[in-house]
């Protein structure tokens, strides 16, 4: 029963952000452009320091 | 008429001086915010203590700055009404709406979670701490948001008309106001300039802690996510804001051609003045170093596209105050009388001149007396102080260039492990840190300064926009604001300064995580 809510939670969280996506997409691009750009910022800021602790881990200069 | 001129004149020092002041904290509070939620993604993630470390040191700064944003933002919220009444009267219906909903931002979103991010750490579970961070950078992120929304407003009016029956602006499609491209193109490209702030005011601080090799574990880790954030977020403004130039540029030609310099309608391939000497008395360049072919394209987006020139626009706006005069003696009959058809039937055909017939009332109290040279020197006021807005224009662009090349460069070293051995670039990164602040008041500068002569573009003249305050109460307010606002200032340049020579608390470190990191692996920093 919990991972059906747990399923259903998700889903309709994923449903949200298609029509958010949709509804952005269409009449606020710029809007859409700043929520995906800044994610996409922040992720590559995380990957770099996980490059960061491999070269660590490895004794590699960082 | 001096009198209102000074007090004009008064009123704009007071709203510019405040928004200077205030714009010097936003922008690293837009960029800090989102940052601390990046590293406490990693913190969350990969369980290394050095990461939590890192956001609690940036958090102390965040802090800082965020109590004195708000603080110096409180004052502009009221000067809207005690010394813009007639401006806040005139766009109340529209203006109100998004400047309410940024103060909920702010102070309700922003601010309670705020609090719980300072204080929380030990009180809320790792996954809902994290949670709060993104609420506060959400929450200052949103905020921007509806200032900006109401900001777009003031340039590129949309989403309402004006009512003869109330004398105002009425909000006709909320949509309208909050998708118009100025409002889009405004926050994206004003919230990307705040993460460029922060991330360039993270680098300064972490290569002054590299080149005393003190904290280094927190200083090497800080500077590699603000590099790579950095780097993107430079790109991301400069090309948000071409874009912001080419939206703007169409809604507000007159803006355009004082970014340029750009006095004569200029066929394909216009160039580009790299340098000039603006003459706006005589509406020309005393001296230009231009760049062949590069302003069209950059301007139009085309190679074909023809830009209007100063002199052209003066000629349209005269056209425009001629055909407003009737509309604005249809309005003053219908003050006395709202139900003269006649008046009415007239205010409808002229009435999207209204505001540059208003220009002219400058000059002659009755319009219908107003002479060509009257006409003619208030159309050549809808030409902003070209001076200035070009001069801001190109010390921004000059300054985003400088940050890209520099946070390249940033990227580039700490990728390749060589950042600790670049002691020039560390020696020159702190003195980077006021690079992004100077931009962001330029650019500033060029929004609103290019915006003149109206407070709110083609509808509502700045010189008829203010309270009727005394001279006195105007110049004792602007020296209380400044005197106070400097003292803000020094305020958290000390915090700032003292905090930063402490440094994050970071005593040996713990090993990570078992299930995250090599067992009993000793970072090569950790006792830095």
């Amino acid at each position: 029963m919990k991972n059906i809510l747990l399923f259903a939670f998700w889903f309709l969280v994923g449903l949200i952000t298609l029509f958010l996506a949709i509804v952005l997409g269409e009449a606020g691009a710029w809007y859409l452009a700043w929520v995906l750009g800044t994610v996409m910022m922040i992720l590559i800021a995380a990957t770099g320091t996980v490059i960061l602790e491999v070269d660590d881990e490895q004794d590699r200069p960082y | 008429m001096q009198e209102l001129e000074t007090v004009i004149a008064l009123s704009r020092t007071q709203f510019a001086a405040t928004a200077l002041y205030h714009y010097l904290f936003v922008p690293l509070t837009l960029g800090l915010s989102v940052l601390l939620a990046t590293m406490e993604t990693i913190y969350v993630i990969s369980g290394r203590e050095v990461y939590r470390q890192m956001t609690q040191f940036w958090s102390k700064l965040f802090a800082i700055n965020f109590a004195l944003g708000v603080a110096t933002g409180l004052t502009m919220e009221f000067e809207f009404g005690t010394n813009w009444s007639t401006y806040s009267h005139f766009v109340g219906d529209i203006f109100g709406a998004p400047l309410a909903i940024e103060g909920l931002m702010a102070f309700f979103l922003e601010s309670t979670f705020v609090g719980l991010m300072l204080f929380g750490w030990d009180k809320l579970s790792r996954g809902k701490h994290l949670l709060v961070t993104y609420m506060v950078a959400l929450g200052s992120n949103l905020s921007a948001l509806w200032i900006l929304v109401a900001n777009a407003y003031m340039q590129h009016p949309v989403g309402s008309e004006f009512n003869p029956a109330t004398m105002r602006m009425e909000l006709e499609s909320f949509t309208a106001l909050f998708f118009s491209h100025e409002a889009q193109a405004k926050f994206v490209h004003t919230s990307v300039a705040g993460f460029l702030t922060a991330a360039i005011f993270v680098i300064g601080i972490s290569a002054f802690y590299m080149l005393r090799k003190r904290h280094m574990a927190v200083a090497v880790r800080s500077f590699r996510v603000a590099a790579l954030f950095g780097v993107f977020a430079s790109i991301g403004v400069i090309c948000l804001g071409d874009a912001l130039g080419f939206i703007s540029g169409e809604g507000q030609p007159n803006k355009l051609v004082a970014m340029e310099g750009l006095w004569e309608t200029a066929e394909a391939p216009a160039g580009f003045n790299v340098i000039a000497w603006p003459d706006q008395e005589a509406m020309e360049n005393r001296f230009a170093l231009q760049i062949p072919y590069v302003l069209t394209p950059l301007v139009t987006h085309s190679f074909d596209g023809t830009i209007t020139g100063a002199r052209d626009l003066v000629h349209r706006a005269e056209v425009r105050i001629r055909d407003g005069i009737p509309a604005l003696v249809a309005l003053e009959t219908l003050s006395d009388n709202p139900n003269d058809r006649d008046a009415l039937r007239t205010f409808r055909i002229h009435g999207d001149n209204l505001g540059y017939a208003l220009l002219v009332k400058r000059y002659a109290p009755d319009v219908t007396q107003a002479t060509p040279e009257q006409i003619t020197q208030a159309a050549r006021d809808t030409i902003p102080p070209v001076g200035p807005v070009f001069w801001s224009f190109r010390i921004m662009i000059a300054a985003a260039f400088l940050m890209l090349g520099f946070l390249i460069l940033a990227t580039i070293y700490s990728l390749r492990g060589q950042i600790t051995e670049k002691r020039t670039f560390l020696k020159i990164a702190p003195w980077m840190i006021p690079v992004p602040f100077i931009a962001n008041e330029a650019g500033w500068v060029v929004a609103e300064l290019g915006r003149q002569p109206w407070t709110v573009y083609g509808q509502l003249p700045t010189w008829i926009s203010a309270s009727t305050h005394s001279v006195g109460y105007m110049i004792f307010s602007l020296v209380g604001f400044v005197a106070i606002y400097t003292i803000f200032i020094i305020v958290e340049m000390f915090l700032m300064v003292k905090f930063i020579r402490k440094g994050p608390d970071d005593g040996p470190l713990p090993p990570a995580e078992p299930a995250v990191a090599a067992p009993g692996h000793t970072s090569q920093w950790s006792q830095a």
